[in-house]
């Protein structure tokens, strides 16, 4: 199982209550129920709007598997403009 | 050959900054100078609004120029583009976001200052946190 790192920005950040956080997992969905777990409902909906960055890039499919020591990024949808 | 167009992006971290930012000028070829100012509201849905942040992911800058460059792509007869964003804590009446655009003739110039406003809106990772009279803090479009 892969240890990595979380980083959450904005909503998600406020959600989670920390900017950044260890977790471990074998794919991205994994890591996502994980933190749902540890985090609650909000949490959960918000992850679920989010997109999602996997060592900068974006991933497109959470079933992915997840290397070692890689940084995940939570972005809830953009409000910008 | 047609010359690359000028194109100036910014994430600004304060209204002073801004100001300066949109008072700059464009060449003298530009016939056509269209303008987009998103400025800050007193009021969301009818709900007063006592405090305002915007709040960029570290990629905001590059993917803010990379979204110009993409948009100005398809309109070659844009001259200059300019595009500035705002981060932190902004009051009623200061500058969100500013779209620039000089072109040669009005056509491009409105089509592409309309394309650039929405597909920023759409792509530049930023988000915008309310705070509302009763206390109530929202971050806009999150659940």
């Amino acid at each position: 199982m892969a240890q990595i790192v979380v980083r959450y920005f904005a909503s998600a950040r406020a959600a989670s209550g920390v900017a950044e956080e260890q977790c471990e997992g074998d794919t991205v969905d994994d890591v996502l129920a994980e933190l749902s777990t540890r985090h609650g409902a909000r949490l959960t909906a918000i992850l679920e709007a989010s997109s999602l960055l996997l060592n900068g890039m974006r991933v497109h499919d959470r079933s992915m598997p997840v290397p070692s020591s890689a940084e995940l990024e939570v972005l809830p949808p953009f409000a910008g403009g | 050959m047609t010359e690359r167009p000028l194109v100036e992006t910014a994430i600004l971290l304060d209204e002073e900054s801004m100001t300066g930012f949109l008072a700059a000028t464009v060449p003298r070829q530009a016939g056509a100078v269209v303008s987009f100012n998103g400025i800050v509201r007193d009021q969301d849905h009818g709900r007063e609004v006592t405090e305002l942040e915007y709040v960029a992911h570290p990629t905001a800058a590059s993917v803010l120029r990379e979204t110009v460059d993409r948009v100005l792509a398809t309109h070659d007869a844009v001259l200059t583009a300019r595009v500035a964003h705002r981060t932190g804590r902004l009051v009623v009446g200061e500058h969100a976001f500013f779209v620039e655009v000089a072109a040669a003739h009005r056509g491009q110039a409105f089509a592409a200052c309309g394309e650039l406003v929405e597909d920023v809106k759409r792509l530049l990772p930023v988000w915008k946190r309310q705070v509302f009279t009763d206390g109530r803090e929202e971050w806009v479009n999150s659940p």
